[in-house]
């Protein structure tokens, strides 16, 4: 979707698109005609939303928890792609990592 | 858009009596049958009772309640929460921020790279952009296809072009990878090429056919024969037969351009009589004596506008 259907989704002015994205809060790909959004942009705006309104985060507080939320996310597809790592090792290589782990 | 709550002016957890009282008030003032001729009171009216039967329903409530239903009772699409989408490969790419890891391995670890590899993080990573340039080309150079150096504005070393055979005017040809440079290690856009097709001063296209006039001579026109014809790929034998007039076209089969599905189109050669560049007595002498070439009148049939 386009800017202004985007902005019409989340009843936002374009005004406070432009910070979000000057903000790099989103990072819409860009196309000929302007900035193009996916439905993941939109969920992403949509946490933005809660964020500044019902829990009443300022604009500072938006920016530290974004960037902690992509170092999260960043963790998380890691650890994932180690996990399947793991699952893909003999058992006995899967036990062995487990008890290190566990501390044993 | 208003919640029902805000509508009927009550807290959302208000008791049923809350609810009615609320609703009986605002009914009271806003009724359209007690305020004629005010379409305001009515539309509010309608958002007051619509709000009412919501709310009244216990059952409908508690799904308004829990976002179920939007205010006008319709059902509402679940709702995605951004974490459903920032584990996707897509989304991954551009917004997660993988280098706060690298304490995780040193450089020495063989697991180094999977902690320190790149991801989105704060710079995109995203296609460059495609680059536009036209460029003229001739027309036998199109209809057989050749390889050109061309060199793109804005400098970089010269780029091989190659011109397939069939090549029509207004055609582009892409070039990957030679537009502007991605970013981040995104690949690089592409460089579009319009071709414009020159002119021939003996050729034209026509779809996938080539047409063209050729001039033969008095004799070849009266008794035929064989003459030497230019196609886009050579000159090739053609037999023309006897009396072949001015006008007459001849199929060249596979003689015209390459066609983008295979195989070729025709060639049309056009055949126009031309007289010996100098008068030739022997010519004139034998004309003069032709009784019959007096009497003939190419031109009947024109009615009286000749």
């Amino acid at each position: 979707m386009n800017d202004r259907e985007f902005c019409e989704h989340l009843d936002i002015e374009a005004k406070v698109l432009r910070i979000w994205v000057e903000q790099r809060w989103l990072m819409p790909r860009e196309a000929e005609a302007g900035w193009l959004f996916e439905e993941a942009d939109l969920a992403r705006a949509r946490l933005i939303q809660d964020l500044t309104g019902p829990m009443g985060v300022n604009d500072n507080g938006v920016d530290v928890a974004m960037r902690l939320l992509d170092q999260i996310h960043g963790l998380r597809s890691r650890l994932a792609e180690l996990m399947d790592a793991i699952r893909s090792q003999e058992p006995e290589v899967q036990r062995l990592i487990l008890s290190r782990v566990e501390g044993e | 858009m208003t919640s029902p709550y805000e509508t009927l002016g009550v807290s959302r957890d208000a008791t049923l009596k809350d609810i009615q009282s609320a609703y009986r008030k605002l009914a009271k003032k806003l009724h359209p049958d007690l305020n004629p001729g005010d379409k305001g009171a009515e539309d509010r009216f309608k958002a007051v009772s619509a709000a009412y039967a919501l709310l009244s329903d216990e059952e409908k409530r508690g799904k308004y309640d829990r976002g179920e239903i939007d205010e006008t009772g319709a059902e509402t699409a679940p709702r995605h929460y951004y974490r459903e989408y920032a584990s996707s490969g897509d989304t991954a790419g551009r917004y997660e921020n993988a280098h706060g890891f690298s304490d995780f391995a040193d450089a020495d670890d063989i697991f180094s790279s999977f902690f320190s590899r790149r991801s989105g993080g704060q710079q995109q990573r995203r296609r460059g952009r495609d680059q536009h340039f036209s460029m003229e080309i001739g027309f036998l150079d199109a209809a057989n296809g050749t390889k050109t150096e061309i060199s793109l504005p804005g400098g970089g070393p010269a780029l091989e072009l190659t011109i397939p055979p069939g090549t029509r005017d207004g055609q582009t040809l892409r070039l990957r990878g030679k537009g502007e440079p991605g970013f981040n290690g995104a690949p690089a856009g592409d460089a579009l090429i319009d071709i414009r097709v020159r002119p021939h001063p003996l050729f034209t296209a026509d779809g996938d056919d080539v047409r063209y006039e050729v001039p033969i001579s008095l004799s070849e026109a009266v008794l035929g024969g064989k003459i030497r014809v230019p196609t886009i790929d050579g000159a090739v034998n053609v037999t023309i037969p006897p009396h072949s007039n001015t006008g007459k076209t001849l199929r060249l089969k596979g003689k015209g351009l390459h066609k983008p599905g295979g195989g070729h189109g025709d060639a049309y050669v056009s055949l126009k009589i031309v007289l010996p560049q100098t008068p030739d007595p022997a010519l004139s002498a034998f004309v003069e004596s032709w009784a019959a070439g007096k009497t003939e009148d190419p031109r009947k049939g024109m009615g009286g506008h000749a």
